[in-house]
């Protein structure tokens, strides 16, 4: 479950997020959209504990980020566009100081599962520098994934993924959502969370447009067709122009 | 076309100059310019001045004699860099350009031989820097007034030297395409040059007679057998054109430097004829450099620098680390991975087992040697006393390197102590290792003070006790400082995001580098006053030996009550820290 009740944060004078409240719940991946300088990223941020935020409460899982940070980021995985990796340690490394963070007693067994889920297992002795863009990123999952989050974050997942990846990454989205696992998803790729999102939250310069279900935001963004798809929600909920070039 | 690559050029120039002196509107730029400038003024630009103003000092007139040992000299040092030029390298032939350019121009209806402009017409700029920068060095612009001169032979031999290297890389490529490989070209290269090494041994042999142990007695003898041995025979063939490169920048006046300048100028034009017609492939490698110094940029601007350094292998990790346990250990186990095998516990051991042995022989066998123990012992100490100031610059496995990763290390369910101290840990035990060693070395060898007297054992163990009972305290308070100014001043310490250079940087530096002693000698204020008390009430109650260490440890109660609360204070930084509203250069 992930709480937000006035989330509001500020560069200096910027507000990059003003007022933001919603609520995820256990087994909805709700999908982060809007025009780039939205606030995405910068709420993504403020919920995964990486940027404190200037006002708002935040909870994650029924721990609130601000009083116990601690809780909240042990149910919590934070995936970024660009996988962060450490270029000295290997793939097997990783995971290996992965668990001694995140107290994961039984990581031989679990990593040895993601690795195989995410078709890395012969990879274990390889340095980043020896992985191309998408096994890095598979790293990186298989990382977060090992002490079993309650609530995972994605910050545009499908960057420098193949066609198959897509595939793969799209179907452990939906499996981690009916295993209970609340998931939001930011990305620009509007197919994509109209395939595996349950929620829809709209963002522009920093503030909620609109959010609730895929079926509810597009009901009322669909004055004219029915069968409207996200893309076109979109367009007409952030007032962007479509022009065909 | 060549216009439009100088527009690129100028534009780059001007715009980067222009973004340097926007950004002295800020205070952190201002200021160091001011002091990388002062800096600048003291160390090179005051000598020009004064030597104007005052006209006191008095050009330094070389002997002829003097001038051809350094042109032969000059010659041979070049010589030696044309050598390496043909004899080293095994790559094809590559024009090093950004990737950038690469995908501007390398697709552009631009010919090879305008490319081979374009990157002459580049490397002049950095010449031109290198140039001006030698010519402070070497002369500071100062007494004499022939800085002209040394300017210009300095841009003649670098000019030359640079050409020769481009059009060398051409050529063996050329030979490469040829079915010349690598091994058969070192040879050939070798061959010659132990062909010319051997005519030259025989013709100084039968033509120069051999040197008496006398002639070798002083340094003027010596120089003028070299002089000799270089004037004659085949190495004056050998050496001539390398001496007529190098001659300008000894000429003593413009008379002399006209004259040697021509037959210099004539040599780089035949460099630059060999270079512009030589119709080698280099795309392909051009790109793969590219792409090489693309990543060393990537990996210098996110703080690693050792990444950049050298090929990244794998390393096998220092110990077994467990799931479960204190989360600081799992930040020394990854950061000594980083730091290399090198520092694996099997290497302590040696390294200890080494010292106790080097030093346990020597020690028996003391008799008459004792300079060169005590020179050792001395040695040491040195070195331990430097590895304070110098360890935590060379040891960065610290946030320094890490803080680019703060988005991971912030989801992390840590608080921001347990993440500093993890981080501050592999430095410190690096460092703490090392000061071990030395002082092992320092008690087994530092026997006797040089033309003094003996120095008795027992105080050598008291004063090694000492310094290492207080070593890790002091390793993590020096260690504390560089950390904390990261957290303080992200923008100041450049620990990524952007390429920074200039005075201002010089400046800001220089500033960094005087508050970190600053802030050093008043962290060890406490420590040392407690030290001095508990030293003398010790001595007097129970004597030398044990005081020492005795106070030691008062000491490093301190220094570690210090550190645990700088610790816990750069956790709270560490917490707030945010990376993204930091502003940058």
């Amino acid at each position: 479950m992930i709480e937000v009740e006035g989330l509001t944060k500020l560069y200096d004078e910027f507000p990059a997020v003003t007022d933001l409240s919603f609520t995820v719940r256990p087994g909805e991946v709700l999908g982060l959209v809007g025009p780039n300088g939205a606030g995405k990223t910068t709420t993504l941020r403020c919920l995964s504990g990486i940027i404190p935020p200037t006002r708002g409460t935040l909870r994650i899982a029924g721990e609130d980020l601000a009083r116990n940070p601690i809780g909240a980021k042990r149910q919590l995985a934070f995936f970024s566009d660009e996988p962060r990796l450490f270029d000295y340690l290997t793939v097997w490394q990783h995971l290996v100081f992965t668990a001694r963070i995140y107290q994961v007693a039984d990581y031989p067994e679990i990593g040895r599962r993601l690795l195989q889920e995410l078709e890395m297992d012969d990879k274990v002795d390889l340095l980043p520098g020896e992985l191309s863009r998408g096994m890095k990123q598979k790293l990186a999952i298989a990382c977060g994934l090992l002490h079993s989050p309650k609530v995972i974050f994605f910050d545009e997942p499908l960057t420098g993924l193949d066609p198959l990846g897509i595939r793969r990454m799209k179907d452990s989205i939906l499996k981690r959502a009916r295993e209970g696992t609340t998931l939001i998803i930011s990305s620009h790729l509007l197919h994509l969370l109209q395939e595996v999102c349950s929620h829809v939250l709209i963002l522009k310069s920093g503030r909620k447009v609109i959010d609730g279900t895929m079926e509810e935001i597009r009901q009322r963004f669909s004055e004219q067709s029915r069968d409207a798809n996200l893309e076109e929600v979109f367009f007409r909920a952030t007032g962007e122009a479509r022009e065909t070039p | 076309m060549i216009g439009a690559l100088i527009y690129v050029q100028w534009q780059s120039i001007k715009n980067r100059l222009w973004m340097r002196l926007r950004r002295l509107k800020k205070p952190k730029y201002l200021a160091g310019a001011v002091v990388g400038g002062a800096y600048f003024y003291f160390f090179f630009f005051r000598n020009l001045f004064a030597g104007r103003r005052r006209g006191t000092v008095a050009p330094e007139v070389l002997s002829p004699e003097s001038v051809l040992l350094f042109e032969l000299l000059g010659a041979l040092a070049l010589g030696a860099m044309v050598l390496a030029a043909w004899l080293f390298p095994h790559q094809r032939a590559a024009l090093a350009f950004t990737e950038a350019e690469i995908a501007f121009l390398f697709p552009a209806p631009v010919t090879r031989k305008t490319l081979i402009h374009f990157k002459l017409l580049r490397s002049q700029a950095a010449i031109l820097f290198t140039t001006l920068l030698l010519t402070f060095i070497t002369r500071r612009f100062g007494g004499g007034g022939t800085a002209w001169v040394h300017a210009a032979g300095w841009w003649v031999i670098l000019s030359t030297l640079n050409l020769h290297t481009l059009g060398a890389s051409f050529a063996r490529t050329r030979l490469l395409d040829h079915g010349m490989s690598n091994l058969r070209r070192r040879i050939l290269v070798l061959s010659a040059l132990a062909l010319l090494l051997a005519a030259t041994v025989l013709w100084v042999k039968r033509t120069i007679p051999p040197p008496e142990t006398a002639d070798l007695a002083g340094l003027d003898a010596i120089k003028y057998y070299v002089r000799r041995t270089l004037t004659s025979g085949p190495a004056v063939l050998v050496l001539y054109p390398f001496r007529l490169v190098v001659r300008p920048y000894l000429a003593t006046d413009g008379s002399s430097f006209l004259l040697a300048f021509g037959p210099a100028f004539a040599l780089l034009l035949l460099h630059y004829l060999w270079v512009a017609r030589s119709d080698v492939a280099f795309e392909e490698a051009s790109l793969a450099l590219a792409r090489k110094r693309a990543e060393m940029v990537a990996a210098v601007r996110a703080g690693s620098w050792h990444s950049a350094a050298k090929m990244k292998r794998r390393k096998r990790p220092p110990f077994g680390l467990r799931p479960t346990g204190t989360a600081a250990v799992a930040f020394l186990w990854k950061n000594l991975i980083s730091a290399g095998q090198g520092f694996s516990l099997r290497t302590w051991l040696f390294l200890g087992f080494f010292a106790v042995c080097i030093g346990g022989a020597v020690s028996v066998s003391q008799q008459g040697h004792g300079w060169l123990l005590s020179t050792v012992g001395i040695m040491s100490v040195i070195l331990g006393g430097y590895s304070l100031f110098l360890g935590p610059a060379f040891l960065r496995q610290d946030l320094r390197q890490d803080l680019v990763n703060a988005d991971i290390l912030k989801t992390y369910p840590l608080r921001g102590w347990q993440v500093v101290l993890g981080e501050l840990l592999t430095p410190a035990t690096i460092l703490t290792g090392v000061q071990w060693c030395l002082v092992l070395l320092s008690v087994t060898m530092f026997s006797r003070v040089p033309g003094g007297d003996a120095i008795p054992l027992a105080n050598r163990l008291s004063l090694g006790a000492g310094a290492a009972i207080i070593a890790p305290m002091l390793n993590l308070i020096s260690l504390v400082i560089p950390n904390a100014s990261v957290l303080l001043f992200p923008a100041w310490m450049q620990i990524g995001r952007e390429h920074v250079g200039g005075v201002e940087v010089i400046g800001q530096r220089l500033i960094f580098m005087v508050g970190s002693v600053l802030v050093f000698a008043f962290a060890l204020m406490p420590a040392a006053i407690l030290f001095g008390l508990v030293f003398f009430l010790a001595k007097l109650l129970v004597g030398m030996f044990v005081a020492v260490p005795l106070a030691a440890v008062a000491a490093a109660i301190v220094l570690a009550a210090e550190a645990a609360l700088a610790i816990w204070w750069m956790g709270r930084l560490f917490e707030r820290f945010d990376l993204s509203t930091e502003p940058t250069s």
